[in-house]
């Protein structure tokens, strides 16, 4: 159970974005009401559920504000359950995630922008996405990105070991995905 | 068609079904093999720390639908698979928790309790075949309550459920799975209502998909898969990520200890085992019957039972084997007990069996819940013959279990000592990939990273994952059955409250509730929360 502080902030949030579903958001972004009346044909609207549930949420919310408030703390000592490091964490683990997916996005194009030697017309990824080793270039890098970027953000240090590990892990993706299976496309390739 | 030619076709369905090869002329079914894969993967995957089933389920599940399509043909091997992985890793789990005392899941850590110890003595080789035979005991009790149980429930509920009663059964069912999983059954409802509320996104009847804010981005919802994939696995990873940042010192050193050179489970041993062993499977097979309930629970009860029961020289905790026994049974005997409530009303109690379901609704031709098990005579009802060919691939891992499992179980102990920071960036990408082979699109990397952050915030903040992802699978019949039951009921707005049974489900929905709110809970249900 979460100390009474965080309890009650957690609680409070749950509270207001309910209230904010239910009163703004929902009966703006739905085209028809709760109820609907048509040619005397009384049926439910497609906000009925989602404002049902928003409504039951602010409910359970309120309740769980009132508990918390008058509950008897036996977990204060807790230290709070999103605190500084947790959020360094996240902004690491995000930079990491981020430029490895930026790196499986754009490889693949880059490198038919770098080397692919075109005649009159422009040659684009779309055309080269199923020629090797194009259609493997931003997985690879990307991917090895990804595993040894995360390696080193949870470990604190960059290991030869794991960025042979990276590579493996890679390759047994490639013959998981790629090899056998005509009709996937590994990422990025959908997208181009 | 008679029950009978039923259940028979629904072997045949297994066994002479697609062929994935031939061996000396004679066709190996693809069903056969796949349910063999699982379970040895799911052994493996037991067997190593910080996995689990789930995980291989979830990662495997959109590669699976890649490889076999969208065909019903697709059903019997994919889920074979899934019941495979899911047998497997039960029995897996107890390895680490013996040999290093540490659980591979969060129901082996009961194990761990006698377990090691016996390790320590010298005899892990003891404690291995003790939980194995406990734990194929127990599953295959489980199971069979499931064939009787499950078939029987499901022609009830069909005969005497309207379109309101379904509705408030699924009400009641949200209520029960928030009360009781986690600590508090006022988060579990928000997470349930939560989980509603994302679920309607980009869905509805109109023409304009609701809840979009005009972007296509959101058009068609979340991708279902993508989303249980991210707060599952992807929050689990995220979250074990940060535990390995904030600790670096996860590189422990194991010591090898010596063993024993009699390690072997004699008749007369099993037999004194047995009392231990069919008192936890019923008690494993009852509480796995409930949605929600868990695995965790049905090990902390089947091992206080067990001491009760103990009269021998070594307590339970210093290492006998009759407490490992409780225990692996208790934990076992819930997975088939779980199917109960998924095939006979189509809610899924646990996460094992939000897979099956998901596999189901994402193949096609197979929609787990009453109307399964209509004995049609007149016409052949393809979805019973799927339902006998899952009982029998459940029967096939079962007897995997009982003639391989145990050699298999002793001989993957060495995943124990694979390092958490290696595997876990592993996992990141396949499962970044098992997602993008299906779904095609940058978008859904996305959907799954921002859900794999909700998970992470979920489980920092106490609030249960099971009732958020239930309730996200459930949102679309729920809607139905709202819809479908207003419209009956020609507009009244007291729909939900014109039948006796569906007050029932209704006022029985709220007793829960209140009923956990007022009753304490104990640590088993604590550790199980977001699990």
């Amino acid at each position: 159970m979460l100390a009474r502080k965080p309890d009650l902030v957690f609680a409070a949030l749950c509270l207001i974005f309910a209230l904010v579903c239910v009163l703004f958001w929902l009966p703006r972004d739905t085209e028809t009401a709760m109820i609907e009346v048509f040619r005397r044909q009384i049926s439910m609207g497609d906000a009925f559920v989602p404002i049902v549930a928003g409504t039951l949420m602010g409910i359970c919310a309120a309740i769980h504000l009132v508990m918390t408030a008058l509950r008897k703390d036996l977990y204060d000592t807790e230290s709070a359950p999103v605190d500084s490091a947790a959020m360094a964490f996240l902004i690491q683990l995000t930079l990491v995630v981020a430029l490895s997916l930026a790196v499986m996005f754009w490889a693949g194009p880059l490198a038919v922008e770098l080397f692919v030697v075109s005649g009159s017309e422009d040659i684009t990824y779309r055309q080269m996405r199923a020629t090797y080793p194009y259609k493997l270039i931003g997985f690879v890098l990307g991917g090895f990105a990804l595993v040894f970027g995360l390696s080193a953000l949870i470990e604190g240090q960059i290991r030869a070991s794991r960025a042979i590990l990276a590579l493996i892990t890679v390759a047994i993706l490639v013959a998981i995905f790629d090899l056998p299976l005509d009709s996937v496309l590994l990422p990025p390739n959908g997208d181009w | 068609m008679g029950v009978f030619e039923y259940v028979w076709a629904g072997v045949l369905a297994v066994f002479l079904g697609p062929e994935a090869f031939s061996l000396f002329g004679i066709g190996v079914p693809i069903t056969l093999v796949m349910v063999v894969f699982g379970f040895l993967l799911g052994i493996v995957i037991g067997a190593t720390p910080g996995l689990g089933g789930p995980f291989v389920m979830a990662v495997s599940l959109p590669i699976l639908i890649s490889f076999f399509g969208f065909t019903p043909d697709a059903l019997l091997p994919v889920m074979g698979f899934l019941v495979g992985v899911m047998k497997g890793a039960t029995v897996g789990g107890a390895v680490p928790a013996i040999l290093f005392n540490t659980p591979g899941t969060p129901d082996a850590l009961m194990t761990t309790l006698d377990g090691y110890p016996m390790t320590k003595r010298g005899n892990a080789g003891k404690a291995l075949r003790t939980a194995h035979f406990a734990s194929v005991s127990g599953d295959t009790f489980s199971d069979l309550v499931l064939f009787t149980t499950a078939p029987f429930l499901a022609i009830i509920v069909e005969s005497y459920l309207g379109f309101a009663e379904k509705a408030a059964l699924i009400v009641l069912s949200l209520s029960f799975v928030a009360a009781v999983v986690g600590a508090s059954p006022m988060k579990g409802l928000m997470a349930a209502f939560f989980g509603i509320l994302l679920a309607s996104v980009g869905t509805g009847e109109d023409l304009y998909p609701r809840m979009t804010m005009g972007t296509e981005f959101l058009a068609n919802g979340f991708p279902l898969i993508t989303a249980v994939l991210g707060v599952l696995i992807m929050g689990e990873v995220i979250t074990s990520f940060e535990e390995t940042w904030r600790d670096r010192r996860a590189a422990r050193v194991q010591n090898q200890i010596p063993q024993s050179d009699d390690n072997s489970l004699s008749w007369s041993e099993r037999k004194a085992l047995l009392p231990y062993i069919s008192v936890s499977a019923a008690v494993g097979t009852l509480i796995g019957a409930l949605p929600g309930i868990g695995s965790t629970l049905a090990a902390t009860l089947g091992y206080a039972t067990g001491q009760k029961m103990h009269k021998g020289p070594v307590k339970f905790g210093d290492g006998t084997p009759e407490g490992v026994a409780a225990t692996e049974a208790a934990n076992s005997s819930v997975s088939g007990a779980n199917l109960i409530p998924v095939l006979s009303l189509g809610i899924p109690g646990n996460v094992s069996a939000v897979f099956l379901i998901l596999a189901a609704e994402s193949i096609g031709g197979f929609n787990p819940g009453p109307s399964v098990f209509r004995f049609t005579t007149s016409e052949v009802n393809p979805e019973l013959v799927i339902a006998f060919g899952l009982f029998t691939t459940m029967m096939c891992a079962n007897i995997l279990n009982w003639t391989i499992g145990g050699q298999f179980m002793r001989w993957v102990g060495v995943m124990s000592k694979v390092p958490k920071q290696v595997l876990m960036p592993m996992v990141f990408l396949l499962t970044i990939t098992a997602v993008y082979v299906q779904e095609t699109s940058f978008d859904a990397i996305f959907f799954l990273l921002g859900f794999g952050l909700l998970g992470f915030f979920m489980r920092k903040l106490r609030v249960p994952i099971l009732p958020f992802v239930i309730a996200f699978i459930l949102a679309s019949n729920l809607e139905t059955a709202l819809r479908q039951a207003f419209a009956v009921s020609g507009g009244d707005p007291f729909f939900l409250f014109r039948s006796p049974i569906s007050i029932v489900f209704l006022v029985l929905s709220v007793v829960v509730i209140v009923f956990f709110m007022c009753g304490k809970k104990d640590e088993a249900a604590l550790s199980s929360e977001v699990s």
